[in-house]
């Protein structure tokens, strides 16, 4: 379904790669989590997987099409399939969680009709319907920026199942959460992925969430890939690996030996 | 003199000495106030207020409150798309976004006046002019304001808009506009006050409306109607304002 062959990110002005020579691939029904320490690369990696950030080298395959190469239309129908949340849920302030919803349909229908918010009733029922599958019924005529982070969330989540999608991304959907929502977002997230056979790809910070939710694990590293398998494979070895640098083991064994 | 290093003073000095200079090239008197008296006998010339004429200067601030607007509305139409292409983030293309940075200060640097003066004598007297000129300099004010604020806005929904699959220039426009919204409210607002002042300078130079007429009645030493005209005036951009403010308190 995705498959990343030797890809490289490069920001400009930096010399450092974010991403070098990654080769990945992934399947329908997969729900990944990528972990890595803050600039390991794991916004760069997902940002990739619809395109938003462009590869420097090497190329990103969505369902075979090289996401490099396909034109501005093309692209627009893979993201339109690429459902994606984010870690500041990136809704349209002053509007209401129903009008933020419809926004998910704005890829599959002209932009007069979108500016001019002229949705037909079979839309707007299944923007209500996501709406509902979010647990957000009572809510629905709200102003945005007066919900809770966890509502917010779910007005992302919805949006992006509004525009049923075979792909969904979360770079960090749960980082500004508290512990108890970021695990009420994830059983959202699983019960989602499991019921429309999606293939899931979500960045944390927090290993135990992804060792009960993920049934494939990767860790990054300085823009490598340092493991990549089940999770009940990441052992502590790997969680050192993957947060701890060389450094500071260093600094700790000196310690040690006095 | 432990607050003050040796660079404050000299700036100290170099200020005292500006304001000198000033005051002798703008011929600062206060010596003049000596004779207090004819200000006295000329305001009091003012009154008693001539309350004959109410009907017609009504007429002429309705038309400085409609030459304000159309030109300042219009601005604001025009200057709405522009600020999307003169803004950083939002430009199609880099030469572009410079060419309409540019473009806009131009306009800005020319005074209304002078366009007023411009379009008086080639379109003739009257208040169409008057609005054009307003327009025009609104363009540049509006355009520049605007385009800040779109640099300014939050860039995550923009982000989720393209994410979602809508068009690039759609995306932005449609994630950008309801963030700057109530701002560009308050500075409309406050642009369409300034052109109430505006237009009286106008009216001055022949574009019509109260401005013209306060003018005239100047000229005519027809002090008991200038006193209506400036009250007038005052209630106008008065009445401007506490709009704006309510409309703001309404959109925010
Ligand atoms: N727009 C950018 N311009 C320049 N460098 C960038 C940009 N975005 C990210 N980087 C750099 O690329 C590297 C990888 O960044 P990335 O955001 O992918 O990391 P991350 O794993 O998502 O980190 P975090 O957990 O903090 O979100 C970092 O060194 C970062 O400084
Ligand atoms: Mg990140």
């Amino acid at each position: 379904m995705l498959k990343a062959e030797n890809l490289s990110v490069i920001y400009p002005g930096s010399d450092k790669p974010a991403l070098s020579n990654v080769d990945l691939s992934f399947e329908q029904g997969e729900f990944v989590c990528v972990l890595g320490q803050s600039g390991a690369g794991k916004s760069t990696l997902i940002r990739c997987m619809n395109g938003l950030q462009k590869a420097t080298e090497g190329e990103m395959f969505w369902d075979g099409s090289p996401l490099s190469k396909i034109d501005d239309k093309q692209l627009r129908t893979v993201r339109k399939e690429t459902g994606m949340i984010f870690q500041h849920f990136n809704l349209v302030p002053r509007l209401s969680v129903f009008q933020n919803v419809l926004t998910g349909l704005f890829g599959s229908r002209n932009n007069f009709r979108n500016a001019f918010g002229l949705f037909s009733d079979e839309e707007k029922e299944m923007a209500r319907q996501v709406i509902g599958n979010v647990g957000l019924e009572n809510e629905i005529g709200r102003r945005v920026e007066n919900l809770s982070g966890g509502q917010k969330q779910r007005v992302g989540i919805a949006r992006a199942l509004l525009q049923q999608p075979k792909v969904f991304l979360g770079d960090e959907p749960v980082a500004s959460l508290d512990p108890g929502t970021a695990a009420h977002i994830f059983n959202l997230l699983q019960e989602i992925h499991f019921s429309h056979n999606l293939l899931t790809i979500i960045n944390v910070h927090d290993v135990n969430l992804a060792k009960h939710y993920a049934t494939r694990v990767l860790a990054l590293k300085e823009g490598k890939v340092i493991f990549d398998g089940k999770p009940e494979e990441f052992t502590d070895e790997y969680y050192h690996l993957t947060y701890n640098s060389a450094q500071k083991k260093q600094q700790f064994s000196v310690v040690s030996k006095r | 003199m432990a607050w003050f290093k040796k660079r404050s003073l000299l700036t100290f000095t170099v200020l005292i000495l500006l304001v000198y200079a000033s005051m002798r090239l703008t011929e600062f008197d206060l010596s003049k106030f000596k004779d207090f008296r004819n200000m006295i006998d000329f305001l009091s010339g003012w009154f008693p207020v001539d309350w004959s004429l109410l009907p017609d200067m009504l007429r002429d601030s309705l038309d400085t409150l409609a030459m304000a607007f159309l030109g300042s509305f219009l601005g604001l139409l025009i200057a709405l798309p522009i600020s999307f292409i003169a803004a950083r983030n939002t430009s199609p293309y880099r030469s572009l976004f410079h060419f309409m940075r540019v473009a806009l200060s131009f306009i800005r640097s020319i005074p209304e006046i002078v366009f007023g003066l411009v379009l008086l004598t080639a379109l003739g007297l009257g208040p169409f002019p008057a609005v054009l000129a307003i327009m025009f300099h609104n363009i540049g004010v509006l355009g520049k304001l605007i385009s800040e604020l779109i640099e300014a806005a939050d860039e995550g929904p923009q982000e989720a808009m393209k994410a979602v699959g809508a068009k690039n220039w759609f995306a932005f426009l449609f994630s950008v506009l309801p963030q700057i919204w109530p701002n560009v409210l308050s500075h409309y607002f406050y642009r369409f006050e300034v052109a109430i002042r505006t237009s009286l300078i106008l009216g001055f130079i022949g574009g019509g409306g109260i401005g013209q007429r306060l003018f005239n009645d100047f000229k005519t030493f027809n002090y008991s109607s200038v006193s209506l005209d400036v009250l007038l005036i005052m209630l106008m951009v008065i009445a401007v304002d506490f709009y704006g403010s309510y409309v703001r308190s309404k959109v925010i």
